[in-house]
């Protein structure tokens, strides 16, 4: 995906000037303690990232985008029940606090996922030409802020040190055709045995027909949902090329995300069937409350 | 015990919106063992296992470091640890303890035995942070809010093992010291601790100062005489300070007296904790 000359994801560190200001509106934004891979990646068009945020956060504000995640995360959890257990956990010696934490880590990412979907339909859809969002009545938003409980965002690094890891990472890249390993994997690394366990018994799950399916349907889903989300996307192929990026590259990593993000959320369902009910994973494990009427100059007019 | 080993032993209890992880070894009186910065709950597990032999140990790691909550956004001072402390040990179901701190750990002890002494039935600090010994130039700079940009987490490792091996009179083996550090050596645990550092505030010894004369929990104080982070002035001082104390020197230890000299220490605070 990232081939010669194409721009290098940018970490929170790395972070400076428009894309620090966008990777902090995205945190409060989309409610998450950490900035996903996607927009790492697209970070690295310093002209397209800040002008396609501009144009996406109106809608990713309010109830019905969050809604629309919480439609995606539930279609996964139900079409996922019938892919397999993982079993990830049951060979291993896990302590009480590891458990806890890779529970919470689990959660952290079956939040923020179908958002990034949508939300990534949504610019594909935009980039495609197609028009979307209509509203004129009032739109509700929700609150701003990443949940109080929400597991940070940690990572071990993109090339560990660890050889075993390493492998892990490699096989999984290969396995489903990644150039980047994805923020999820590298969290649950941090618990490396468990990664270890679950991919191996992911791995086929990953390669079969059904699971296949059930992620073109899912990616299909999404991209019905972004077109029902309330605002107009101000962003079109000519809108990047005026800006002075690669149309094509930025169209076709963004259709790439759709792809992973749609299996993504299937992997990640997998992973949390070890340790929950399907009943409890439909639920969004951070509910958001509808933000506030604080009136003007609370810093909601950008 | 590893760092690996030592993590999957730790159980964990929410307290609030943050969440706690702990040693829990043994059964009997508790004891609650309290690290400082910038280590964890696997600094004591050389003295663990002597002392879970009279009582129940805890060892929890302070929110912000080790294996507890590293989220970004909430106050880690030593005030706001004491707090955490003391509602971590209502979770657990300790009504009172024997606290043992060291570094910060001791500052930590010290609000909790002036400020929460229900809680406290004996307090030992090693070391301890006290009055304005405290924070060393190395935690100033790690404190400073562009060390999150400005310093990799490899790199900060790097630097944080240098600064420990001062704090050691043997060579510690690589094992230790990655041990105390591997919480840390994400961007995330570098941040945390970054958050931890940019928290130290002499301020807060010295303002229970004048409370230390009516401290009324027997005190031990442990200090390596040779320490550079904690010169052992301020071990004398505390001493004096507090009717209640005795001061043990520990004649060539420095700042790191648990992993220097686990035997001696074992024994040392096994002895004064020991019930009539």
């Amino acid at each position: 995906m990232f081939g010669l000359g194409k721009p290098k994801p940018v970490t929170e560190r790395e972070a400076e000037g428009e894309i620090e200001r966008v990777y902090h509106e995205i945190k409060q934004v989309m409610r998450v303690t950490g900035i996903n891979l996607n927009f790492r990646t697209w970070a690295g068009y310093e002209n397209f990232f800040p002008a396609m945020w501009d144009a996406m956060r109106p809608n990713a504000e309010t109830r019905r985008f969050e809604d629309a995640a919480d439609r995606i995360r539930a279609e996964a959890v139900r079409a996922t029940e019938h892919l397999g257990k993982l079993d990830a956990a049951t060979s291993l010696r896990l302590g009480e606090s590891q458990s806890y934490q890779i529970r919470r880590a689990l959660d952290l990412y079956h939040y923020i996922n179908p958002k990034l979907l949508v939300f990534t339909a949504a610019v594909s859809l935009a980039l495609d030409g197609e028009r979307t969002g209509s509203e004129t009545e009032s739109v509700e938003l929700i609150e701003r802020g990443a949940p109080a409980q929400m597991y940070p965002m940690e990572m071990v690094a993109e090339e560990p040190e660890d050889t075993r890891t390493q492998e892990l990472f490699d096989d999984i890249k290969k396995t489903l055709s990644l150039s980047s390993i994805n923020s999820d994997y590298r969290t649950l690394a941090l618990w490396s045995d468990y990664l270890a366990a679950g991919w191996k018994r992911l791995k086929p799950i990953t390669e079969s027909e059904e699971y296949k399916q059930a992620s073109e349907h899912l990616r299909l889903k999404a991209r019905d949902l972004a077109r029902t989300l309330p605002y107009s996307v101000p962003l079109s192929r000519e809108r990047v090329e005026e800006l002075g990026e690669d149309a094509d590259e930025i169209i076709e990593t963004t259709w790439k995300f759709e792809r992973i993000l749609s299996s993504l959320i299937h992997n990640i369902a997998l992973f949390e069937l070890d340790w929950r009910t399907p009943d409890t994973l439909e639920e969004s494990p951070f509910p958001v409350a509808a933000r506030r009427d604080m009136g003007i100059g609370q810093g909601g007019a950008r | 015990m590893n760092w690996r080993d030592y993590q999957s032993t730790q159980r964990v209890a929410e307290v609030g919106e943050r969440f706690v992880s702990y040693a829990d070894e043994g059964a009997g009186d508790p004891v609650v063992l309290i690290h400082g910065i910038p280590t964890w709950g696997y600094l004591w597990h050389r003295l663990i296992p002597a002392l879970a032999k009279q009582g129940r140990v805890f060892a929890p790691d302070l929110v912000g470091f080790g294996y507890s909550d590293k989220s970004d956004c909430f106050d880690r001072s030593i005030a706001r640890q004491a707090e955490m402390i003391d509602a971590w040990m209502e979770k657990v179901g300790i009504e009172r303890a024997d606290i043992v701190g060291h570094d910060i750990g001791g500052g930590v002890a010290l609000r909790l035995a002036t400020l929460f002494p229900h809680r406290v039935t004996k307090l030992c600090v090693m070391n301890t942070v006290c009055y304005d010994s405290w924070p060393f130039e190395v935690m100033l700079q790690l404190g400073h809010p562009e060390t999150r940009r400005k310093v990799s987490a490899p790199a900060a490792t790097t630097m944080l093992k240098q600064a420990l091996k001062q704090g050691f009179a043997t060579s510690p083996d690589d094992e230790i010291l990655e041990g105390l550090l591997v919480p840390y050596s994400t961007e995330v645990g570098k941040l945390s601790l970054v958050r931890n550092a940019a928290a130290l505030n002499t301020n807060l010894t010295m303002e229970i100062t004048q409370l230390l004369p009516r401290l009324v929990a027997p005190t031990l104080i442990l200090w390596g005489e040779d320490d550079v982070f904690q010169p052992i002035k301020y071990g004398g001082r505390l001493a004096w300070d507090t009717p209640q104390a005795r001061l043990v020197r520990i004649e060539g230890a420095r700042h790191f007296v648990m992993l220097d000299r686990p035997e001696e220490i074992a024994e040392h605070v096994s002895a004064f904790l020991e019930r009539e």
